[in-house]
């Protein structure tokens, strides 16, 4: 039956060919729309996983209470164990150590003297170790202006602005002063191996990114970290799977009672986060639900076109004596075919456009020059497991019911009167 | 034209069921722009206007080494009032602040906070600066309720505040919190404390000085004297600016992607009213139809999907976008912490302007979406689609 | 026999009396500052995690030059300030540069310590900045002290007013509070180990505490000193920094 079915869509391309076009192009719609949400709520939060929140980020209980003063005196010692202990642990996470600090830059004239200084933020991440992926993740490649990546230890990256206003060129070195584990005041020479631009303005006023081997060396902090950040390994921030972890983690620390003892976060413990992940999830559903209501909308109009464009057909196959309810159920069945088959290839399609969203992003930035705020200038997408399934719903309940309703009209059709029809 | 809108019309309402679907489709597109773009300039219009009322009014004039984002540069940026504002002040026409640099040592740690002196008279702000006019043993003060939360201090609260004063001398004094305000703008919240600004002068030896001068008129902003600068409404919220920008790109993505959806039907319907309808078509080129008057009906009766849209949208959309507009719409989250003016409800604006582009787009393209189709009919052989043949 | 006592009692407190705060204030900063001096201490931090001692030299010459070399642990081995009238330098070796720090740097703290790099710098006497009062007397542990209250004379001290406890006796300090202009406690030190060094007393520890912070102060130990020695003038330029 199935088969007989099919050999009459795929045989009379006008039973086939639109419908389908219509239940794919819809489902592809439907598809595309969720991952494009998805990942436009995503972006945000992705960009402050990576440069500050990490999926989840563990630190001492003493360092999280003061965490915005980036208190690295009570910053994790032998961070090295930790940090094996949370990847033996933890597979699915790729663990990564940063320091966060403050302090000031001050460049040297000819005889050494201050010639100019600055006050910068920092990040100590693996740039020199691209293996451990921080290069990637802060996506430093491509925000380098001038110059390159640091390539050998004591080279740093600094805000483009920043090293301007220094009056510093590639390969210049400069002094960074710092403060301590200890609270010492701390100096360390770094060599200028490049400029950056992240187009956020936190991010460029006054950064300077290096490598924590050398920022370990420059604040005493011989194997401490201020922070352990844990990325999922597909690269996504997964709410549900994070807090979990966080509490089993620290859950297993419960009854140690040290100051320093670590404590795991997830992103969505974290600062603001929170509400902007919750917020996230929220407006997703609402815009996935409307989407879906449209969609199903469309493909029921559809379903009922397709009865239609059929009409003569089933006058005729009603006059040469096929039941009513036969040739009901074959419609029904065959518009099940068809939303099988358009949900499949709409959702394929809607996959592969939202793969290539994913890939290479829609760069906006161009219509936001100058921004000042910690807002992704690239749109991307994101493929969930949602999206896979997302597409049926509308794909095929609404083209069957479509057709369902429009069917209803073959059971009034009067025998007597089919010729007559046919012949007009 | 008469004769062919009334017969789309008639069309329109014979097909049943299947125009009212695609009316609905298309109906939501409508409410939806219109809301999604409302929202924004609605969150735009509000995050401006808490900005002029909580912190920078029609404009400022900042002292020439005045830097935001620099906390170092707050020690050297004070300067005496120029004369000109005397007169003004008076008139409640401006409002000059003081910022000085200081220590906050709630629970015996240690804090960095910019103390800002305000006259508690002052009116051009809605920070409540009144609550200021006391008596007491201590200094009032008034700090936002994101710093009350961060600092775990609230209303009557004692605590040190460390500052120096223009000669470098430590000192100290208890301060009792007098209010707790809210707004909806973190800049002006975030690890600050307000005092009288009397006081401050007087506690740091800078009588008269000022780091900023708020004014009422954009007028005169004009002409600073020297060490002042001149910075306006448009310098002050280019980051509001900026963030209606990037929501704007991505909303426009949602857009176009509901109404290819809403297309998508038009499309489908008007493919088969051509394909079913050949005979009609042979009919009206019999007669004497141009085969472009044909095209044209077709169009219109496709375009008048748009139109009827345009009613049942407004059935439902007019009650619900003008009850969003009075109701807001209330964020699922606290909105304090985005570290920029957004309020927890924000209340959708609507212009006209927005409701006749939206309309026009809309229309525009389901014409040609109607259109497209239609095409067909002006190679059709009209003596075969006469006899009903399918071509 | 009685009046005789009573008569010794008068001319004892006499001779109290007649010893005006400034007198006190005066042979206090004749004990504490000599032409030059060279000293070899150590600095206990107790800080919120560890506790580390810092060992370091000394050479000063008055009060207005200054050179300490850090000597322990190896992190701050071959660190070297330079004080001169108003300015201060510190050398680090690792980056072999010789930074001037200004304004807020100043306000850092010395090396975690309670004691900012600007509490060091203030050079004059106490009798320059303060005008000073006798309030009282104290016994503190078995010395017997008179309290001193000092206000500010001129506008540019980092404290506004102190109350000092001198030894009644030795002339030396033994406990210093100092405030805010409105009277906020902010700091305040004790001295011990007052010891007889070259023909005067002078007190070989000293607590530093920050009064608004938490935390258990910081102690500053001296464990050799000799006053009136021979310094090269060379010490007190900034190419000895380098050296």
């Amino acid at each position: 039956m199935i088969r007989f079915l099919l050999k009459g869509l795929w045989r009379d391309k006008s039973r086939s060919r639109l419908p389908i076009i219509v239940v794919a192009t819809g489902v592809m719609l439907t598809v595309f729309m969720h991952a494009y949400i998805t990942g436009f709520m995503g972006d945000t939060i992705e960009m402050n996983a990576r440069f500050s929140y990490g999926h989840v980020k563990v630190m001492t209980r003493a360092y999280a209470e003061l965490s915005d003063q980036i208190p690295n005196d009570l910053a994790l010692l032998d961070s090295d164990k930790t940090l094996a202990s949370l990847q033996r642990s933890y597979p699915e996470l790729e663990w990564t150590e940063r320091i966060q600090f403050g302090g000031l830059i001050d460049v040297p004239d000819v005889n050494g003297d201050t010639k100019a200084q600055g006050p910068a933020i920092g990040f100590a991440i693996h740039l020199l170790d691209a293996q451990k992926g921080d290069v990637d993740r802060m996506k430093i490649s491509n925000a380098i202006k001038e110059g390159a990546l640091a390539q050998h230890p004591n080279e740093a990256l600094l805000s483009d602005d920043f090293a301007r206003k220094l009056g510093l060129k590639i390969g210049d070195v400069f002094t960074l002063m710092g403060s301590s584990m200890n609270g010492s005041m701390t100096m360390y020479n770094l060599k200028l191996a490049g400029t950056v631009v992240f187009g956020v303005e936190m991010m460029d006023r006054g950064t300077v990114i290096a490598d924590i081997e050398d920022i370990r060396k420059a604040l005493e902090m011989q194997n401490a970290s201020g922070e352990l950040l844990g990325f999922f390994k597909d690269g996504y921030y997964n709410d549900d799977r994070a807090t979990k972890i966080a509490s089993e983690f620290n859950a297993s620390f419960k009854n140690v009672d040290d100051p320093y003892a670590p404590l795991m976060k997830s992103l969505g413990q974290q600062g603001s986060m929170g509400q902007y992940v919750e917020m996230a999830k929220v407006w997703s559903f609402y815009v996935s639900l409307i989407f879906i209501i449209a969609m199903s909308l469309v493909l029921w109009n559809a379903g009922l076109l397709g009865g239609l464009r059929r009409y003569g057909e089933v006058g005729l196959r009603i006059a040469i004596g096929e039941e009513k309810i036969h040739v009901y159920k074959t419609m029904i069945y065959e518009s099940l075919l068809i939303g099988i088959g358009g949900t499949i290839t709409g959702t394929i399609l809607g996959l592969f456009f939202a793969y290539l969203l994913q890939r290479y992003g829609l760069d906006i930035s161009g219509a936001m020059e100058g921004a000042t705020l910690m807002f992704p200038t690239v749109i991307k997408a994101r493929i969930t497991l949602t999206d896979y399934y997302i597409g049926f719903f509308p794909g095929i309940v609404s083209t069957v019911l479509g057709t369902a309703l429009s069917g209803i009209g073959i059971f009034k059709r009067q025998t007597a009167s089919l010729f007559k029809e046919l012949e007009s | 034209m008469k004769l062919a809108l009334k017969l789309a019309y008639r069309n329109l309402i014979g097909a049943g069921l299947r125009t009212w679907l695609n009316v609905i489709v298309l109906s939501f597109s409508f409410v939806i722009i219109i809301w999604l773009k409302g929202v924004l300039m609605g969150w735009d219009y509000q995050a401006k206007t808490d900005m002029k009322q909580w912190q920078i009014a029609e404009g400022q004039w900042w002292h020439e080494a005045y830097d935001p984002f620099d906390p170092l540069s707050i020690q050297d940026s004070h300067a005496e009032l120029p004369n000109t504002i005397t007169p003004l002040l008076e008139e409640g026409l401006t409002e000059p602040m003081l910022f000085v640099q200081a220590s906050i040592f709630p629970e015996g740690r240690m804090q960095s906070v910019i103390l800002k002196g305000i006259r508690p008279e002052q009116q051009l702000f809605r920070i409540p600066s009144i609550q200021l006019d006391t008596i007491s043993e201590e200094l009032p003060a008034l700090i936002g309720h994101m710093m009350a939360k961060s600092c775990r201090l609230k209303k009557g609260d004692i605590v040190t505040i460390r500052w120096r004063d223009a000669n470098g001398t430590f000192d100290a004094r208890d301060v009792v919190i007098a209010g707790v305000f809210a707004s909806n703008v973190p800049a002006i919240e975030n690890a600050q404390v307000y005092i009288p600004l009397a006081e401050l002068q007087k506690m740091t030896l800078l009588t008269n000085q000022a780091t900023i001068i708020s004014f009422s008129d954009e007028k005169l902003l004009k002409d600073p004297p020297t060490s002042w600068l001149s910075k306006d409404k448009a310098f002050l919220t280019k980051q509001v600016d900026e963030m209606i920008k990037t929501k704007s790109s991505g909303q426009t993505v949602m857009y176009i992607i509901l109404l290819f959806l809403a297309m998508l039907a038009i499309f489908d319907t008007q493919v088969l009213s051509i394909f079913r309808r050949q005979k009609e078509i042979g009919t009206y080129i019999a007669l004497g139809y141009t085969r472009r008057q044909v095209v044209g009906l077709f169009t219109i009766e496709g375009s008048m999907h748009a139109v009827f849209a345009a009613f049942v949208g407004a059935l439902y959309g007019v009650p619900f976008l003008s009850w969003q507009a009075k109701a807001g719409w209330t964020m699922p989250i606290d909105t304090s912490e985005f570290g920029m003016a957004i309020a927890q409800t924000l209340y959708p604006m609507y212009s006209l302007s927005l409701v006749f582009t939206t309309v026009f787009i809309v229309l525009l393209t389901t014409a040609i979406v109607s259109y497209l189709p239609s095409r067909k009919i002006a190679k059709m052989n009209p003596t075969e689609a006469l006899r009903g043949k399918l071509q | 026999m009685k009046n005789y006592i009573l008569v010794l009692f008068l001319i004892y407190s006499t001779i109290l009396k007649a010893q005006t705060a400034e007198d006190v204030l005066a042979r206090v900063d004749a004990n504490m500052t000599s032409t030059n001096r060279v000293l070899e201490s150590s600095m206990t931090i107790q800080g919120k995690r560890n506790s580390r001692t810092i060992t370091s030299k000394t050479y000063a010459a008055g009060n207005k030059q200054s050179f300490t070399e850090y000597l322990s642990p190896a992190s701050e081995k071959g660190t070297k300030m330079l004080k001169l009238e108003k300015q201060l330098w510190v050398y680090s070796p690792t980056t072999d540069r010789t930074i001037q720090l200004s304004g807020h740097m100043l306000r850092q703290s010395v090396m975690g310590s309670d004691l900012s790099y600007e509490d060091m710098m203030d050079d004059r006497k106490l009798s320059e900045m303060y005008e000073s009062k006798i309030i009282g007397n104290e016994l503190l542990g078995d010395r017997k002290t008179l309290i001193l209250e000092l206000t500010a004379k001129v506008v540019d001290v980092a404290y506004y007013s102190q109350k000092i406890w001198v030894d009644a006796e030795r002339y030396v300090p033994l406990k210093q509070e100092m405030y805010a202009k409105g009277g906020k406690l902010l700091k305040q030190t004790e001295m011990k180990d007052v010891t007889k060094v070259q023909n005067r007393w002078f007190p070989l520890t000293v607590v530093y505490k920050d009064m608004l912070k938490q935390g258990d102060g910081t102690i500053f130990k001296i464990t050799t000193i000799a006053f009136n020695q021979e310094i090269p003038a060379f010490i007190f330029t900034k190419a000895a920094l380098k050296q």
